[in-house]
């Protein structure tokens, strides 16, 4: 038998079987060649990060982060790849998903062994990505290069230095002030009545506005365990948790009432609430000083920037310390044939001073080194200033943190609170469910 | 060595065989075997649980995913036949710039889910949406209405945006089906004095059936597996209100990191689908007869 091959003559069966041996002989090398395609250059003189550490030879690796997808971060992050890579001679691969996907993507690639190199992630994350037993202990990169002891916490997971700080901050109300005017208010309220009036002010200014953009998309619903803190809960006691609680049970039923009385709006996500703040649609919005480039930034109105006002979250008893959710980003390495490069780029990424100043005069996010925290350009940014004196001087790390299930704590708990909001649970129940959700992840 | 024909047709098709093993068949029974485990993204390693997993989902919340994904897979399987058949009629007749309009319509069937997904979010969303303007505009509502955050609106305004997108697919299987019924039926019916209700009813109907029961099947059967628009529009919410077997398969698995029982949830949902599948070669089947 023949198989006649258009152009190539008659194909005997022998050479149709030879063929596909040296196809398959051929794919396999290809397969075996492409392990190794790694460009190693051996002249990796340290000039980008200062002080280097590990291995002298500067290798390829990806970075992943989620700033990447967003308009506002992506040519200043770029712009940091190329000038590493440019001064390594190598190149780094940005790799990116957008933030409420980010975690999943990335948890699957690192466990799977499809992602070595170095990642932005969220200080709430850490513990997750650190159960996975890949990231790398970057202790010795830490050392000496001025980091606060406040920021190197927030990368330690059981003592071990898993991410270098990045930015630091807190998640609280920013309001615009040119709004709050309009109905003759000058600063958000401190106590929750008066800040309940304020709305009822602010939706009477009509034209759609919402008075409170606050979230009301399970993918953002934390922010209400704020809320439950401010009524008295603790959210855990003693590895218990609390949530289910009176103070949790009246948290939720006065952010459904919020919600029923169009105080805040339905369907809102962080990145919706911008979107409506930015536009000058919504009053007061929750967000860490990361949002502040993005608003500005797609504002019909040139001098939003000057209307920002960071408030402090407004307490049930006079004298309650006002709360907000730490906040902050760390780079942390995944360990791999590039790792030294990597944490080496993590290194100078969050510590070289000349690269968290040019970062923060960028995109506002304040460095995490006593040396770009002394810079004057951040010295001098008032709307920092105002931010870390009413928001982050308050902020406390989420109990939750610690659990490397917290993603789906969070999303246990946000649901429940979602079931209250369009009606289908009560208070107490959604807080009970939630309670045994989340229990039941902890344990 | 000579090697006989069958065993040399055997031979070729091994490279094809080896492959489906490799992507379909080794994922998909590594996938339901963790059904019997628990077996988390986060940690190495599993135990074996036997059927607790299965009777976890079977307890838990199967009976409202089975009956929203069936509200989901009926509607967006009876919907688009509607639309496509009522526009395949149309545009079987002499009507002016059919083949333009046959064209067009096939826009919604060409644009990927996900795009689909988007502009139906922007369409829908609660604060600056197209729909509630044009509602308020119009008077009809007065205030706007968030869509895709209330249950009873969730799952419709997911079912008109997988509506949008299907019957084009319908439109054109069921155009061709028309095109081939001989005129001269309709012709000698007319003459007979049937009316334009008997003819669609005598001679369309009875001439399109085996099309109808197979593109409704097949709408059927990949609608029950739909996933990407029910995920970029709603992820599966409000409260879960617009989770199908697909969308909390994915959940389970992917951001509750618990692939014990998202492969036993999947392990059901195969079965529900077996069914349809065999279904579908029956129908197949004897339509060739």
């Amino acid at each position: 038998m023949s198989i006649h091959s258009k152009g190539f003559g008659p194909l005997s069966r022998r050479g149709l079987l030879q063929f596909m041996a040296v196809g398959t002989g051929a794919a396999g090398l290809a397969a075996c060649s492409s392990q190794g395609t790694a460009n190693t250059n051996p002249s990796s003189a340290p000039s980008a990060g200062g002080q280097t550490i590990g291995s002298s030879e500067a290798k390829d690796f990806s970075f992943a982060s989620w700033s990447i997808s967003e308009e506002a971060a992506k040519p200043v992050i770029t712009g940091q790849l190329e000038k590493f890579g440019a001064d390594k001679g190598i190149q780094i691969s940005p790799v990116s998903y957008p933030f409420n996907e980010y975690l999943n993507q990335l948890t699957l690639q690192v466990r799977g062994g499809q992602f070595s190199g170095a990642m932005q992630l969220d200080i709430a994350w850490l513990a997750t990505m650190s159960a996975l037993g890949k990231l790398r202990d970057l202790s010795s990169y830490a050392e000496g290069r001025g980091y606060t002891e406040a920021g190197l916490s927030v990368g330690q997971v059981d003592g071990v230095q898993n991410g270098l700080p990045w930015t630091m901050g807190a998640i609280g109300l920013v309001a615009n002030a040119e709004l709050l005017q309009k109905v003759g208010a000058d600063s958000v309220p401190s106590s929750i009545e008066d800040f309940e009036a304020l709305l009822r002010e602010l939706k009477g200014l009509g034209n759609g506005t919402i008075p409170y953009a606050a979230s009301t998309k399970v993918a953002q619903l934390k922010d209400v365990q704020v809320w439950m803190q401010t009524f008295g809960c603790s959210l855990v006691e003693n590895g218990e948790v609390t949530i289910g609680d009176e103070a949790s049970i009246e948290a939720v039923t006065w952010y459904k009432k919020l919600y029923d009385e169009g105080l805040i709006g339905a369907d809102v996500d962080r990145f919706d609430a911008r979107s409506l703040f930015s536009q000058g649609k919504a009053a007061i919005y929750d967000d860490a000083p990361v949002g502040r480039a993005g608003v500005v930034a797609d504002s019909p109105d040139p001098e939003l920037a000057s209307k920002l006002l960071p408030a402090s979250r407004p307490v049930l008893n006079s004298g309650d310390a006002p709360r907000a959710l730490a906040w902050g980003h760390v780079v942390a390495v995944v360990e791999g044939e590039a790792a030294d490069t990597a944490s080496e780029f993590a290194q100078w990424l969050t510590s070289d001073e000349e690269t968290v100043v040019a970062y923060f005069e960028a995109l506002g996010l304040p460095p995490t080194t006593e040396e770009g925290l002394a810079a004057d350009a951040v010295k001098s940014d008032t709307f920092i200033a105002d931010f870390s004196e009413r928001i982050t001087a308050t902020a406390q790390p989420s109990p939750f943190w610690v659990y490397p299930q917290y993603g789906q704590i969070d999303t246990a708990i946000s649901e429940q609170v979602q079931a209250v909001l369009v009606g289908q649970s009560s208070p107490a129940d959604a807080m009970a469910a939630a309670r045994e959700a989340a229990t039941a992840l902890i344990s | 060595m000579k090697l006989g024909d069958g065993a040399f047709a055997l031979l070729l098709t091994l490279p094809g065989f080896a492959l489906l093993c490799a992507v379909v068949v080794y994922p998909l029974v590594s996938a339901l075997v963790s059904a019997f485990f628990e077996e988390s993204l986060l940690y190495p390693g599993r135990d074996f649980v036997g059927l607790d997993n299965i009777t976890a989902v079977l307890s838990g919340d199967f009976l409202r995913l089975l009956g929203q994904t069936m509200t989901f897979t009926v509607g967006t399987t009876l919907l688009p036949f509607i639309i496509g058949f009522g526009l395949a009629l149309a545009l079987n007749t002499k009507i002016k710039g059919a083949k333009a309009l046959r064209g067009l319509m096939l826009i919604p069937w060409l644009v990927p889910g996900v795009v689909v997904s988007f502009l139906w979010m922007w369409i829908f969303n609660a604060n600056y949406g197209v729909l509630n303007a044009l509602l308020e505009g119009l008077g009809a509502i007065g205030a706007p209405q968030a869509w895709l955050a209330h249950p009873d609106t969730a799952m419709v305004a997911v079912i008109v945006a997988k509506t949008w997108q299907s019957f084009p697919w319908m439109m054109v299987m069921l155009l061709a089906g028309l095109q081939t019924v001989p005129p001269e039926l309709y012709e000698a019916a007319e003459v007979d004095g049937a009316g334009v209700v008997r003819r669609f009813a005598s001679i369309t109907v009875p001439h399109l059936r085996g099309i109808i029961g197979l593109v409704i099947l097949l709408e059927f059967i990949w609608n029950f597996q739909h996933f990407d628009i029910i995920y970029v529009l709603t992820g599966g919410g409000p409260a879960g209100s617009t989770h199908t077997f697909a969308t909390a398969v994915y959940d389970t698995a992917f951001r509750g990191f618990d692939l014990g029982m998202a492969g036993a949830l999947g392990l059901l949902w195969m079965l529900l689908l077996g069914i349809l599948v065999v279904l579908y070669i029956h129908f197949s089947e004897k339509g060739e007869k």
